[in-house]
C-alpha cells in the first residue's frame, strides 16, 4: 500500500505493505496525507530482507551527542547504505539504502517500528529536499498573532518549556510543533514555519503555516537576558539545528544558501533564561516589539 | 605550513565563517569567523604549502599597506590560527 503526505509543500510517498502494522504508526502523518502523488521529493519503502552489502565502504559516523542517535554512513554499490542506532553506544536499529540523490529509499525494521519510521522519513525528508530552500529545524515553535516563532537550543535546553511558558503567561499562544517543524523560504522571498508529523514527546501534529516572527537560541542561565545576534552567531546558532549531512557538498551548500537567506530576513536572538515566566515576558517583548503598557512585566 | 582540511569557507556577506564540514573534520560542530582581509588569505593559501612570508606578500599585493603593517598583521593571524589548530 502506497500513501503520499506533503508536508511544507514538499510531497513525499511511503510504501508498506496492506495492513501492515506498522500502518499505526503514521496516524501523526494522517493530518498530512494527500490524494496526488505527483512530483515526489523522496518514497521510502519497506522491505523484509535488506541485500547483502558486505562489500560496504564506511564513509563516516556522524552523532551530535551521546544521546542522539548514531548514524553510520557506507556507500554501497554507488548508493548510499545508513545504518541507524538510537543512542551513540546503542546496536544499530534501522537499515537505509537510498540512491545518491536521496529520492528512493528502501528500508528495514530491527527495533521499534516508531523509532525506524520517524527516523528514515525524517532522514530523507531532511537530506531530499536540502537544495529546496527547506530546513527540517529541531526546535519548538509557538504562534502569536498570525506569526511563528522558533525556540532552538541543544536537548535538555528548554526549549519546550519555554514555549510552554508562553502558552501558559501569554494569551492567545498556541503551539505548533514542539521539535521539528520545517521552515521554508516561498518563492516571494518569505519566510515561513511549517507544523510537521514530527513533534518530539508531545503529539502536536499541525498542519498549518505561519510567517516567522522570530528565531531564538536558548541558554540556561541563571538571569534572563537577551539580544539581538550578529550575523555569524545567527549563523552558528542554525547550522547546528538543521538537520543534514554537510560533509555531501551539495547538501551543505543548499544548507548554507538557505540559511543566509533566512537570516538575511527574519531577526534572530540569544536567550540566557531561567524556566519563569519572566523569561516569556522578557523574550515576547523584545521579540514582537512591545512597547509601553503593552510590555508585560519582566 | 599548511591549513587542515575538512573546512569549507562559508561567506555571509560581508563577514565569513569556517566551518568544519568535511569528512576529515574532526569536530563537525567548529564555526570560526574570519573577516574579509583573513578570508582572503585562507582562500590564497588553502590546500597549498606556504609560510609567513606568502601571507605578508598576499598583504601586500592585495592591500595598500606598509610591510611592518602586513607582517604584524600576519604574525598576530598565524597564532591565532595555530591556537584554533587551523594549521599544521
Amino acid at each position: 500500500m502506497k500513501k503520499v503526505y506533503k508536508v511544507a509543500g514538499h510531497k513525499f510517498a511511503v510504501v508498506m505493505p496492506d495492513n501492515d502494522v506498522a500502518w499505526n504508526e503514521m496516524r501523526p502523518y494522517e493530518p498530512f496525507e494527500v490524494e496526488d502523488d505527483s512530483d515526489l521529493v523522496f518514497t521510502a519503502r519497506m522491505i523484509d530482507l535488506m541485500p547483502d552489502t558486505s562489500q560496504k565502504q564506511k564513509v563516516t559516523v556522524c552523532c551530535t551527542a551521546p544521546n542522539m542517535p548514531r548514524y553510520d554512513i557506507y556507500d554501497w554499490k554507488g548508493q548510499w547504505l545508513m545504518e541507524i542506532a538510537p543512542m551513540l553506544e546503542a546496536p544499530i536499529r534501522v537499515y537505509i539504502v537510498a540512491d545518491k540523490s536521496f529520492t528512493e529509499a528502501q528500508f528495514r525494521v530491527l527495533g521499534s517500528l516508531r523509532f525506524t519510521i520517524n527516523t528514515v522519513i525524517m532522514v530523507m525528508y531532511a537530506f531530499a529536499t536540502a537544495r529546496k530552500d527547506t530546513l527540517l529545524m529541531h526546535s519548538s515553535v509557538t504562534i502569536k498573532d498570525g506569526k511563528g516563532y522558533l525556540f532552538l537550543g541543544k536537548s535538555g535546553t528548554g526549549k519546550s518549556t519555554h514555549s510552554q511558558l508562553w502558552i501558559d503567561n501569554i494569551e492567545g499562544c498556541e503551539l505548533l510543533n514542539d521539535d521539528n517543524p520545517v521552515l521554508r523560504i516561498e518563492p516571494d522571498g518569505e519566510v515561513r514555519v511549517y507544523g510537521s508529523p514530527w513533534s518530539g514527546k508531545t503529539p502536536c501534529y499541525r498542519n498549518l503555516d505561519y510567517p516567522v516572527g522570530a528565531i531564538v537560541d536558548l541558554h540556561q542561565a541563571k538571569v534572563n537576558e537577551i539580544r539581538q545576534q550578529p550575523m555569524v552567531q545567527a549563523y552558528a546558532s542554525m547550522v547546528v539545528s538543521c538537520s543534514g549531512l554537510r560533509f555531501i557538498k551539495e547538501m551543505a551548500d543548499g544548507l548554507h544558501s538557505t540559511i543566509v537567506k533566512i537570516i538575511n530576513s527574519v531577526p534572530c536572538y540569544s536567550l540566557d533564561c531561567l524556566p519563569n515566566d519572566k523569561a516569556a515576558f522578557l523574550c515576547y517583548n523584545t521579540v514582537t516589539q512591545q512597547h509601553g503598557e503593552s510590555r508585560l512585566a519582566e | 605550513m599548511k591549513t587542515r582540511k575538512g573546512y569549507t569557507l562559508r561567506s555571509l556577506g560581508k563577514e565569513f565563517v569556517l566551518v568544519a564540514e568535511g569528512l576529515e573534520a574532526v569536530d563537525f560542530s567548529r564555526m570560526i569567523s574570519m573577516n574579509e582581509s583573513a578570508a582572503f588569505l585562507w582562500r590564497s593559501v588553502e590546500d597549498k604549502d606556504f609560510e609567513a612570508e606568502t601571507l605578508v606578500d598576499l598583504l601586500l599585493e592585495e592591500y595598500d599597506i606598509a610591510r611592518e603593517v602586513a607582517e604584524k598583521d600576519v604574525a598576530s593571524l598565524l597564532q591565532t590560527w595555530k591556537e584554533a589548530d587551523l594549521i599544521e
